[in-house]
């Protein structure tokens, strides 16, 4: 830590705080990330353990570089290099809106940071706009890999289904599947392209089973027949929605060219296997068709001035009643 | 890939007498640290010699492939611990006595501390209270030191975690043997021999100096030679077509000289002379890292006063994650 010093803070990661430092000898920024170790628990957590493991194996231009790990006080702590911001703020900036070029690069950026996770049978399991940090040359690169995991491609291995964020999370999650695979990226890299295009997340669920009432009503109820193996899932048995028919994506995303709807109808598909895998999808006609990705020099960088995400409110809850009833009248009646 | 591994690079030696070099240095610094106003007759009767230390963290070494070896889940007797996280714990178990003196550590704790740590990695989940189930005495005392210790043991393995194994090239191997080299026949009935190999390679510093697939090939060679059959015409000629034979004597050298490693494999201490080294070891040891002693308790007492040293560092502040927060999905 003391070949260090802190200069801000960026943040709160998946398993602690992120501050932004200078390298004293080289004067190079990075992010550092401070993993705390609650002793009496269970030591080191596993899943900073596989991020190390992963990163450490890895080597993508798209997937963010561990520079180090090193021992600080009762905990310890990776470096990372320095991002300016991450998606989620590019989208949120309505002063300045995405065009369909700035999209088509996000997307072969992201299908190839992907299409290597994938290759090296790593899954990352919490793809979304927040974890998908821009550099200061404009370059996206997935990060927080605290969830990833190593898949097999034949094993039977069971996983938790409590990952992903839940408007990302892949409908085989959502019916408590303990055995998925390279899938579930793939659905998130759908929705996160979905929200690129519409400015807005497009399965904004408020619970976990609203998140799974919002994706049938827009994809229809699954069968058996669109989802071989559906029966079998833990959660299926549990609960029952209403019949939905399926909506013409066309309607979900209303500003999509053809090709890039094809696209998003790819992932977007309930059967995880049948999903389109990223290295194929690079080589989707979307890709090749005008407009033209936006050159990766003159890709938009995220605003320095950071807007506050428009999330966490609180309310004060144990508020007076008549204080509130006062309110309104000195509204109603402002003589008095 | 092992070529461009931390293995490879940072672990994978040139040969014993690097190895030996760096162990009597790990040895001679305790001593000029803790000895410093002793002379040398002093010194010799009170530390242990390098010899003495390397003799104590081969024995442990058989302790830990025991302790591995009557691993259960105490949740279900049938779960056995999986090879591969013994292999790994030996790897770290032997990487951290190359840089640290068996007087600062004692071997028994870094022990358990390297079995624990290697199931993580290797993702043989275990919660430590089914873990310490497995270890003799005191259990809240084994949690303890496992938890105090798995920082400091990463720290020493430079975070380097990833082990490659030579289980994955000995299934690669059987596979094309099966293949391409139909005179031998059933390669499934060597695989008892195979498996006594590698366990007893993790006994010795072959693993510190050879490539996971020379070592896969020394035991795939030794079992083929168990069972009374000859392979030299597949590695001569079929693994190694006639463009690559530049490379054939590297390995055959390489496989002679695991396989002779493998050979000397027996407990190195008598358990007299064990117990001889043992009772001086309690005498010489680092006082501040022995969990029995008054300095030992003193500081990690004064660790519990502060909660967590961290707390006064820059990361901590307002990070506190109340129930009565509700958050949106994306600010997670």
């Amino acid at each position: 830590m003391d070949a260090y010093t802190v200069v801000g803070r960026i943040g709160e990661g998946a398993h602690g705080v992120v501050v932004r430092a200078r390298h004293n000898l080289t004067g190079r920024l990075v992010a550092l990330k401070k993993v705390p170790l609650r002793r009496l628990d269970h030591g080191m957590p596993t899943t900073a353990l596989r991020e190390i493991k992963a990163l450490q194996q890895i080597n993508s231009q798209h997937v963010m570089r561990l520079l180090e790990v090193f021992a600080d006080g009762a905990g310890f702590v990776l470096a990372f290099e320095l991002m300016l911001g991450d998606l989620g703020e590019m989208l949120r900036d309505a002063s300045r809106p995405l065009t369909r070029a700035h999209v088509k690069t996000y997307m072969t950026m992201l299908l190839s940071g992907v299409a290597f996770l994938h290759k090296h049978n790593i899954m990352h399991r919490d793809l979304k706009p927040a974890n998908l940090l821009i550099s200061e040359k404009g370059q996206l690169k997935i990060a927080d890999l605290g969830l990833c995991r190593v898949f097999s491609r034949r094993g039977k291995r069971l996983y938790s289904h409590q990952v992903a964020t839940r408007w990302y999370r892949a409908p085989e999650l959502l019916y408590g599947a303990r055995q998925y695979r390279e899938g579930v990226d793939l659905w998130a890299v759908g929705c996160i392209f979905g929200e690129m295009i519409n400015s807005c997340p497009i399965f904004p669920g408020e619970s976990d089973i609203d998140q799974l009432c919002v994706v049938l009503q827009i994809l229809g109820t699954p069968s058996e027949a669109s989802w071989p193996g559906l029966a079998q899932l833990p959660d299926y048995r549990k609960i029952t929605f209403p019949e939905c028919q399926p909506i013409p994506l066309s309607q979900v995303l209303p500003e999509a060219s053809q090709d890039a709807l094809d696209l998003a109808k790819k992932f977007l598909i309930y059967c995880p296997e049948k999903r389109l895998p990223a290295l194929q999808a690079l080589q989707h006609p979307y890709f090749f068709t005008p407009p033209a990705p936006c050159p990766r020099s003159q890709m938009p960088l995220p605003p320095l001035e950071k807007q506050q995400p428009p999330a966490t409110q609180e309310y004060n809850t144990t508020f007076p009643l008549s204080d509130l009833a006062h309110a309104l009248h000195a509204h109603l009646d402002p003589v008095m | 890939m092992y070529g461009s591994s931390t293995q490879f690079r940072s672990w994978t030696f040139k040969d014993e007498h690097e190895l030996k070099r760096l162990r009597v240095q790990a040895n001679a610094d305790f001593i000029e640290k803790f000895g410093a106003d002793m002379t040398p007759e002093e010194r010799r009767q009170h530390f242990l010699t390098a010899e003495e230390e390397h003799l104590m963290v081969r024995s442990y070494e058989h302790s830990l492939r025991d302790f591995c070896k009557k691993f259960r889940d105490p949740r279900d007797a049938r779960i056995r611990m999986l090879p591969s996280a013994a292999t790994t714990a030996q790897h770290y178990f032997k990487r951290f006595y190359i840089y640290n003196s068996v007087m600062d550590y004692h071997p028994k704790e870094i022990l358990v501390t390297c079995v624990y740590l290697a199931c993580k990695i290797e993702e043989f989940y275990v919660t430590i209270n089914d873990f310490v189930h497995n270890v003799r005495g005191d259990k809240k005392k084994a949690i303890e030191i496992i938890l105090n210790n798995e920082l400091q043991l990463t720290q020493e393995l430079q975070f380097n975690l990833i082990i490659h194994q030579p289980f994955r090239p000995v299934e690669g191997l059987l596979i094309d043997i099966k293949t391409r080299f139909p005179q031998l026949h059933d390669p499934e009935r060597l695989r008892l021999y195979i498996e006594e190999f590698l366990e007893k390679v993790n006994l010795t510093d072959a693993i510190l100096l050879y490539a996971p697939g020379q070592i896969a090939l020394a035991a795939v060679t030794t079992a083929v030679s168990r069972l009374g059959e000859n392979l030299d015409h597949y590695v001569t000629d079929i693994l190694f077509p006639q463009e690559q034979k530049q490379h054939l004597p590297v390995l055959i050298e390489a496989v002679r000289k695991i396989k002779k490693m493998v050979k000397n494999t027996e407990p190195p201490l008598s358990d007299s002379m064990r117990k001889e080294i043992e009772a001086k070891l309690e005498r010489c040891r680092n006082q501040q890292n022995n969990p029995n002693s008054s300095q030992y308790r003193a500081n990690y007492s004064e660790w519990d006063d502060e909660d967590l040293p961290i707390a006064s560092s820059p990361f901590s502040g307002d990070v506190s994650m109340g129930v009565e927060r509700i958050r949106s999905p994306s600010a997670y």
